[in-house]
């Protein structure tokens, strides 16, 4: 029922916030671009106007990808992102199924313990998963982050997943079971295709959350070879006191560009996954 | 058995092991024993990954325990050293005002964001995206772009100020304590409106344009709308996201960690960061610990009570 | 060796072994090759860890036949990978150690007094600083390197405009500088934040050179509530609002550095980087920036933060003696001149024997940290090693004291503060 009243209502009620929210969320992404292509003569000088870049050079990402070990965090920083996100899909999956949709002894003790995990918090954690890790000998390896992730991980994944596996009529269940059909078959081929949109949705909040982990990361991994983004850039490019503040927001951009690309296209399901998930609870 | 030493024809000695293979499946097909077997893995999973290091977590705060050095068991003792920490408590305060304003910042700005993008506009998956920058990003990163950005001589917002006719230098933000503390407010309120955003937003498209359209023919305005249909449809969703989010912005650490390290003099000190500091620079596990655990009650009873809170809506 | 006289078999056996051994480069010397891992932070001066890897480690492989693995972790991230080395039991063999770690971790460190005593002997002695962070029970834990120092920065030009030629002997002499200099649009800018070093280097100087201490000597008394803390926090009050930028209390360690080479501020406590980077990317501001020493205090005296580096062995080294033989090496007079010189002397020797060292004289701007370092002492000091040293630095007790009183606490609060803080600490320790 909103009827067309000129252009006064629609610029307040969508284009200035908009814009307003843009600006907000966008700008320190124009000034890490802007700095990670200001030469170090011009980022220094607080004389120049600030906001546009005058001389503008491409030394840093030069320097970052040369000199540092940037691509081998990256590769690191995906391949661990990746494989914890898969690990927690699947245990995700394994947990909110049943709590989902079947009846079974015991199954709001679990989802209470599954949502108290979540309670616990990282820096209580780490200093005793140090001594596990160390106790493992997996300390400055990738293993270790990659075992150590899902626990931030599975609890949402089974959350969210909790939800969209309700939305799936009991009907469809019932008649594949008259089929014939084993409970496993049941999920497996009927139930979880129907829920793809759910696990792109925690896939990519996983993934998200992965990637941008900081904390285990710093403790357990301290060879730049194993490092990964987060942690490689704050400690190869500060060197004490001198930060290589270009690298570093060349860094930044590069670390989340392609992420940001690989979301635009999956946000249409992680907005439907979430729905699900979140409202039909 | 004596069936083994009998010749017996293959299709019954089939039939005999589709009855044993079948009566096992029966057996896993039952509901409670098919729901065990599938919760199983996951659950010793966090049994031994989140579970153990807990409860060694809770022994290790009650010890002494120096790096490098056998601990001995001091039962309360790091409790009371905390509680006779004067930064201990200035800690709390900011984890608890932090977390809090945050939240609420998050909650309104995300709600209000979320009904800005309920409208339809072109390029909408792009600005969507776009929005969620802020949340993609590495924080470590994104809190160094913020170091500059807060800057008093180099930053913009000062720029503009002086231009304003503030007085150079301008706000010092990250030096004054008030301000220190507003600053981390700002960044992480930057970097988490866009999920609450995203996830109401989700929500709100779940609300059928019917219910609107029938409420407004019945003399509904947009405020009635907006609060007797919009607000309790999506109070499930606004619950979990709030709740999430305090979990994370309660143990917060790399923001703080990279901007101020907890200073100025423990204007932005939390929990996470505290515990960091006596744990990796001062070696002190068992302290470390027990400041850690701290952070457990207070969180626990901030989501009991937005739990309570929300039933009784 | 078999003891028996070798029979055909034996002998066709060996030479078989032997020609094999040959093939595949296994003679007996090289099986028993041995290898040892040295761990290090990632050094500012590239230089100094090129010339491990290209120069030192190949010579002593070629002397030794041991091979040496420089593996190096990046800046903060030390203390880490030594913690988790003492505490798993396994790891590098020899490591660099800072602070008054090889306190902290001395369970799981040898002692190499023999080693230190007779670098000491070949080179004039050690300074105090050095021994200072590494005798643990009378043992040396680790022996000492070089200093970091944290010294005045200034800017000649701008102090000689306000009619300062050389820097100010006293803290109120800087005091009047800075003023005028504040007055003159160049503001000083120490750090008071939660940093790791640029605000240690000045705030316990401070301290100190107004007779103020933490704790007594007999580590146990705590002394901080004294009218010389409470006139040194009176002072850095009146400091800090006349001459500084008001940011500076939220500083870490970067912000000086970005506030020197932005030319916002005159004067700054801080190591040798600025001056290093200034050289390198912006040469007119390294033309007029130079090093002071602390300035001195009421009671006539002047004080430095040590912060020394030496090299440790942790006890679970498959073969200590091995280890050994590789610092005793690295620590004779042949090997030392080099190694030190490759920094340019940014681990300034512990080894008075250097102190005339011609390595000096590539840039004479860096003479003041050699100077500094008979008046260095470790935070915590005239308390010995503890424990609890490291956790009254980790929660910045002194520091914040400051901090708090420029930003405009009372005297009385923040000493209170900071005593009670202490209190709690060490009836901890």
């Amino acid at each position: 029922m909103v009827e067309s009243r000129g252009w006064i209502r629609p610029f307040f009620q969508l284009w200035l916030p908009l814009a307003v929210a843009l600006l907000f969320t966008l700008f320190p992404f124009y000034w890490m671009a802007i700095t990670s292509l200001k030469p170090n003569s011009e980022l220094y000088n607080p004389k120049l106007m600030p906001l546009i870049v005058h001389n503008p050079t491409m030394k840093h990402y030069i320097d970052l990808l040369r000199e540092t070990d940037f691509l081998t965090w990256t590769y690191n920083t995906m391949l661990v992102a990746v494989v914890s996100t898969a690990i927690s899909l699947v245990f995700g999956i394994m947990l909110a199924y049943p709590l989902a949709r079947m009846r079974f002894p015991g199954a709001a003790l679990i989802a209470f313990a599954v949502a108290a995990t979540y309670l616990v918090p990282q820096p209580l954690l780490f200093i005793p998963m140090a001594d596990i890790i160390n106790s493992l000998h997996l300390g400055d390896t990738l293993s270790a982050v990659i075992l150590t992730y899902p626990t931030l991980l599975v609890p949402f994944c089974a959350w969210l997943l909790m939800g969209y596996f309700k939305t799936v009529p009991k009907d469809l269940e019932e008649a594949a079971r008259i089929d014939g059909a084993t409970r496993v078959q049941t999920m497996v081929k009927i139930i979880l295709p129907l829920c793809t949109p759910g696990f792109i949705s925690a896939g990519i909040f996983a993934f998200t959350l992965a990637q941008n982990e900081f904390l285990y990361a710093l403790i357990f991994l301290t060879n730049s070879d194993v490092r990964t983004v987060p942690v490689g850039a704050i400690s190869e490019l500060v060197r004490g006191d001198v930060f290589y503040w270009g690298q570093l927001m060349a860094a930044a951009l590069l670390g989340s560009i392609p992420v940001a690309i690989i979301y635009s296209f999956f946000v249409e399901h992680y907005v439907s996954g979430l729905t699900a998930g979140a409202v039909k609870q | 058995m004596s069936a083994s030493t009998l010749q017996v024809p293959p299709r019954a000695a089939a039939g005999n092991r589709a009855l044993g293979r079948s009566r096992f499946r029966e057996w896993t097909e039952k509901e409670g024993v098919f729901s065990w077997l599938m919760i199983g893995p996951p659950i010793l999973f966090l049994c031994a990954m989140v579970g153990y290091p807990f409860l060694y977590g809770c022994y290790l705060s009650l010890m002494h325990r120096p790096v490098a050095s056998t601990g001995e068991f001091i039962g309360l003792g790091n409790f009371i050293a905390d509680w006779n920490d004067p930064v201990f408590w200035r800690v709390a305060r900011n984890t608890i005002v932090y977390t809090f304003v945050t939240t609420v910042l998050k909650a309104l700005g995300g709600l209000g964001l979320a009904l800005v993008m309920n409208q339809s506009f072109p390029m909408k998956n792009f600005v969507r995206a776009a929005l969620l920058l802020p949340f993609i990003v590495p924080t470590v990163l994104s809190t160094i772009a913020w170091m500059w950005i807060l800057d008093p001589t180099f930053s913009v917002l000062n720029w503009l100020l002086i231009a304003a006719g503030v007085p150079a230098p301008g706000p010092s933000w990250l030096g004054n304590p008030v301000l220190a503390m507003c600053s981390i407010i700002v960044i992480n309120t930057w970097r988490g409106l866009p999920f609450y955003a995203i996830t109401l937003l989700a929500g709100l498209q779940t609300i059928s344009p019917e219910l609107h359209e029938a409420a407004t023919i019945d003399g509904a305005t947009t405020w009635h709308r907006f609060r007797y249909i919009t607000l309790p449809l999506l109070q499930p969703v606004l619950f979990i996201v709030t709740m999430f989010s305090i979990i994370f912005t309660f143990s917060d650490f790399q923001l703080v960690y990279v901007l101020t390290r907890g200073g100025p003099a423990n204007a932005t000190h939390l929990f996470a960061t505290y515990a960091f500091d006596i744990a990796m620079s001062a070696g002190q596990f068992g302290l470390g610990a027990s400041v850690a655990l701290a952070m457990l009650p207070p969180l626990a009873l901030i989501i009991l009570a937005l739990a309570i809170y929300m039933r009784k809506r | 060796m078999t003891h028996s006289p070798p029979s055909r078999r034996d002998f066709l056996k060996a030479a078989a072994a032997g020609s094999l051994g040959a093939a595949f480069s296994l003679t007996d010397a090289q099986a028993a090759a041995k290898t040892l891992t040295l761990m290090h932070e990632n050094s500012f001066i590239k230089t100094y860890d090129e010339y491990m890897n290209k120069t030192l480690i190949p010579a002593y492989e070629k002397e030794t036949g041991v091979k040496v693995k420089y593996d190096l972790v990046s800046v903060g991230g030390l203390q880490t990978r030594v913690t988790t080395a003492a505490e798993t039991g396994s790891g590098p063999d020899l490591t660099g150690m800072a602070f008054n770690w090889p306190f902290l971790y001395d369970e799981k460190l040898i002692d190499v007094t023999d080693i230190a005593d007779e670098a000491g002997k070949a080179n004039g002695g050690w300074h105090p600083g050095g021994t200072e962070a590494v005798i643990v029970n009378g043992k040396f834990k680790a022996v000492p390197f070089g200093n970091i120092g944290q010294l005045m920065n200034w800017r000649t030009d701008w102090f000689g405009e306000v009619g300062f030629k050389t820097f100010p002997d006293t803290w109120e002499g800087l005091l009047e500088a800075g003023t005028k200099l504040k007055k003159a649009g160049h503001p000083f800018g120490f750090s008071l934040g939660h940093g790791f070093g640029d605000n240690h280097g000045w705030l316990y100087p401070l301290l100190w050179s107004y007779g103020g201490a933490e704790v007594e000597p007999d580590g146990k008394t705590i002394v901080i509530d004294s009218n010389e803390t409470a006139a040194a926090v009176d002072f850095c009050r009146k400091f800090f609002q006349n001459t500084m930028l008001e940011d500076a209390l939220g500083w870490t360690d970067p912000s000086n550095n970005k506030a020197w080479l932005g030319q916002q501020i005159s004067c700054t406590n801080n190591a040798q980087s600025i001056l290093w980077l200034a050289k390198r990317e912006f040469p007119d501001i390294g033309k007029v920036t130079d090093h002071a020493l602390n300035p001195m205090g009421p009671t006539g005296k002047r004080f430095h933060i040590l912060n020394p580096w030496s090299h440790a062995i942790f006890s679970y080294t498959p073969d200590p003696a091995v280890a050994k033989a590789f610092l005793r090496w690295l620590m004779q007079p042949k090997q030392l001149s080099g190694w030190y010189a490759s920094a340019d002397m940014y681990y300034a020797p512990f080894l008075k024997g250097f102190d005339n060292s011609p390595a000096w004289n590539v840039e004479p701007r860096y003479l003041p940290f050699r100077d500094s370092m008979t008046t260095s002492h470790l935070p915590g000091w005239p308390a010995p090693l503890s424990r609890a040293q490291s956790e009254s630095v980790a929660k910045y007790v002194v520091v914040d004291m400051f901090a708090k009183a420029c930003a405009g606490a009372s005297t009385k609060d923040v000493i209170a503060a900071a005593k009670a803080q202490l209190k709690q600490i060490y009836q901890q320790a």
